[in-house]
């Protein structure tokens, strides 16, 4: 994790690229004696929130009416589309990043880090608009990635836009975007905590008193936002899990170790190719996302079609003892394959449902094969899944907190 | 003027994503509703995989419809599949939480837990169901409950439970030959005769002339040992239906019973020495038949020798000791000589049923002669 500038205190350096507003101004004298600033930017946060959560509310729609509309609403193995829809798909992707969107690559969360410590909580509204389309048209074609780390950078989008137009000052603008990315992630998550926690550990690297209010308002204005269009219900239905002996602990053990091993390898393949792919001629990138739709598809058309989109259907199934640990371990595998081709081609969307998928399928092989050699284990399937994918996350990106309360 | 301005722009945003949700959802209704009809298309036809599908994709559609949860839980359960039992019940233990007095989720539960062999959790939902909110026939879907819970407790020996369900449905089952029929037929395999004839002989009030009912309670008036009526039944059974032969072969063989009976009510004494001479006479033919069937010689038995396990030799040598006594029944004194020659009868009859399989014919109506007068002696 990066060494992070101050939050609250001096602002970054001036020669900073971009610097969009006029500090010098205090844009609220009108309000100035009524309304102090700080609380004006606690009230800024519930409206980031609430327009954060209305942009979240129309991505889930978008990516879940592309893929019915590209995919069709019963998932067929063995059908051309299967491979088609993404290759064509990822061409129109490539075509909108190229000329129209450029920097809306990856999943966002970087970028999201970049606004707060390089430029000044700088983040073009252009990159909410392109990470909606894109992000949106990718995951519902069945490129095998998520749409929360989308999700968080449109929300940091949002706010940053948001606080430009009101001109409010540089030092509270930098704080805009990881208040716009818990916002944003929060949204997508359909949990607050998780939102916050995430944010702060991953986005702001610290705990910071001075910002954590508004990042809270945010993250639960967009909940509440969120909820009241798509209901209250969560990603997974969590089976009844039990714990009836410490020794247990020497399994979900084991997991953790299998977790992180993949972790690894997961992060190392991404770290491997993502140069490699780059540093290919730029017209090569105008195929690159096509050609991991291609083997995204293949990867269905050949009789998983679990691995395309965000999975959280399958996880839930995975979840509930759907699949024997065989299925499950592949799929694992096959996951960690799909998104590795699909997010080094340079195809937006997020890495997190990848993650949690990946870890939902390791958890349950792997505690599949332990009640296996010991009988007397009484985790169900279930709960390996669980852990698995708290394991995953944590492992893979690197925020333990967080993960324990995904899971939670 | 700023927060009027946001203000006014989160309840403009507010309103066209309130819009758009709003045609989104209803066009994914009717989706969802079209996916629907197709997993039940396919789960009548028992094609369970495609009735999951369809199921499925209708939830995606509409995630918060209680029917398609329903719906899945069941094609879930019914796929016959124990890997898809965890899910299944996951998604009613959701709809139960929602709406625990909900009789079709605890009845599906129920079936759950039936599967899955647990007698504690299927008999509480069922319970649950019997008295949770239907929405049709009450006492009808009731009953049906009770009945399952009932099949489902024998079906795992629970003897005792199931007799006292079975108490419950026969003090509610309605003026109907059918539902009694059915309620006799779940007595009769809880091995409860006298019940299960109570519950034919309610049918036949209903439908005197219920050939069903009438070959059932000859049945279990036999089963029960009660011939006089198992015969009053039985050949009224046989004139509704004469195709019965089952219950043509039970009426032979209860006719045979009380005919042979030398313990009969209104029986003369010269008719109950009569009937005790031949069944004497038969017991012997019967444990020479049996002795040779398993390779003895009973002529050539050293009955003094006799080990105490071999049991036809000494049934032989108890036979022909009581053979003298048979010229002293007339004598009024004796009068514990016919139960003691019977006595003899009756473990020759089933000495020789354990050790050369059922009889037939006077021997059969001879053993059925000695169980009655065992369980009534007990």
């Amino acid at each position: 994790m990066s060494n992070p500038a101050p939050l609250v205190g001096p602002s970054a350096p001036s020669s900073t690229p971009v610097a969009p507003v006029k500090t010098s101004r205090r844009l609220f004298s009108t309000l100035e004696g009524v309304l102090h600033e700080e609380v004006f930017f606690l009230i800024l946060s519930v409206f980031i929130g609430i327009f954060s959560g209305l942009a979240g509310v129309c991505f889930r729609l978008t990516i879940d009416w592309m893929h019915l509309a590209l995919l069709g609403p019963l998932p067929q193995t063995h059908s051309w589309r299967l491979f088609a829809v993404p290759s064509l798909a990822g061409l129109v992707v490539a075509a909108l990043v190229m000329r129209v969107f450029p920097g809306i690559r990856g999943s966002g969360v970087n970028q999201t880090k970049s606004a707060l410590y390089i430029f000044n909580g700088f983040i073009p509204f252009r990159t909410a608009v392109g990470k909606f389309i894109c992000a949106g048209i990718a995951i519902g074609s069945g490129q095998s990635l998520g749409p929360e780390d989308p999700s968080l950078q449109i929300g940091a989008s949002i706010a940053s836009a948001l606080g430009r137009q009101l001109e409010i000052s540089r030092e509270k603008l930098r704080l805009m975007a990881p208040v716009g990315a818990a916002a944003g992630l929060a949204a997508a998550f359909n949990a607050p905590i998780s939102a916050v926690l995430f944010v702060i550990e991953e986005v702001i690297g610290r705990w910071s008193a001075g910002i954590l209010g508004s990042v809270v308002l945010s993250a639960v204005a967009s909940v509440v936002v969120v909820r009241s269009f798509l209901g209250s219900e969560p990603l997974f239905r969590i089976p009844v899990t039990t714990f009836k002996r410490p020794t247990e602990l020497i399994a979900y053990a084991v997991l953790g170790i299998a977790g992180g091993l993949a972790s690894v390898a997961f992060a190392k393949s991404i770290g491997y190719f993502r140069p490699l792919l780059k540093a290919l001629p730029r017209w090569t990138q105008y195929f690159q996302p096509a050609i991991a739709g291609l083997l995204v598809g293949l990867i269905g058309f050949l009789g998983f079609p679990q691995v395309m989109g965000a999975g959280y259907d399958s996880m839930d199934q995975a979840m509930h003892g759907q699949y024997a640990w065989k299925v499950l371990a592949l799929l694992a595998v096959l996951k960690i394959l799909a998104t590795t081709v699909s997010f080094v081609s340079g195809t937006p969307g997020g890495m997190f449902a990848p993650t949690l998928f990946i870890g939902a399928m390791l958890g349950g092989a792997v505690g599949d094969i332990e009640r296996f050699y010991f009988p007397h284990l009484t985790g169900s399937t279930g709960t390996y899944v669980l852990v698995g994918m708290g394991v995953l996350f944590a492992g893979f990106l690197r925020v333990p907190m967080t993960s324990v309360f995904m899971v939670l | 003027m700023i927060l009027l301005v946001l203000t006014l722009a989160a309840a403009t945003g507010f309103a066209a994503v309130s819009h758009l949700v709003t045609r989104y959802t209803a066009n994914q209704q009717a989706r969802g509703r079209k996916l629907y009809a197709l997993g039940l298309e396919n789960a009548k036809a028992l094609h369970y995989d495609d009735a999951i599908a369809a199921f499925r994709a209708a939830l995606t559609c509409d995630p918060t419809n209680s029917q398609y949860q329903l719906s899945l839980a069941r094609a879930l359960r019914d796929s016959n599949d124990p890997r898809r039992l965890d899910e299944s019940e996951s998604y009613l233990i959701a709809l139960w939480q929602r709406t625990p007095q909900d009789a079709a989720v605890n009845l599906a539960l129920a079936r759950v837990a039936a599967h899955r062999g647990s007698i504690e959790d299927a008999t509480r939902y069922y319970h649950n169901a019997m008295y949770g909110v239907w929405s049709g026939d009450l006492d009808a879907n009731r009953n049906k409950a009770r009945i399952e819970l009932i099949q489902f407790l024998l079906k795992q020996g629970a003897r005792a439970q199931a007799d006292s369900e079975l108490i419950a449905l026969a003090a509610a089952l309605p003026p109907d030959p059918a539902s009694h029929l059915q309620a006799a037929h779940l007595f009769q395999q809880a091995l409860d005769y006298p019940g299960a004839l109570a519950q034919y002989e309610e049918a036949l009030h209903l439908d005197p002339g219920n050939s069903t009912a009438l070959a059932g309670a000859g049945e279990t008036a036999y089963l029960s040992g009660n011939y006089s009526s198992a015969q009053r039944y039985l050949r009224s059974a046989v004139s509704a239906n004469p195709a019965d032969a089952e219950s043509r072969q039970l009426l032979a063989s209860t006719d045979l019973v009380l005919r042979a009976d030398p313990f009969h009510s209104h029986v003369s004494d010269a008719e109950r020495n009569r009937r005790i001479t031949a069944a004497f006479s038969q017991a012997e033919d019967r444990l020479t038949a049996c002795a040779q069937q398993v390779g003895i010689d009973l002529t050539k038995v050293d009955l003094a020798n006799t080990a105490p396990a071999s049991a036809l030799p000494g049934l032989q040598a108890r036979w022909q000791l009581a053979k003298p006594d048979l010229d002293l029944l007339r004598s009024p004194a004796e009068t514990d000589l016919p139960d003691a020659i019977m006595d003899v009868v009756f473990q020759i009859e089933q000495q020789t049923a354990a050790t050369c399989g059922q009889p037939q014919g006077l021997d059969l109506a001879l053993l059925l002669i000695s169980q009655k007068r065992e369980a009534a002696s007990q």
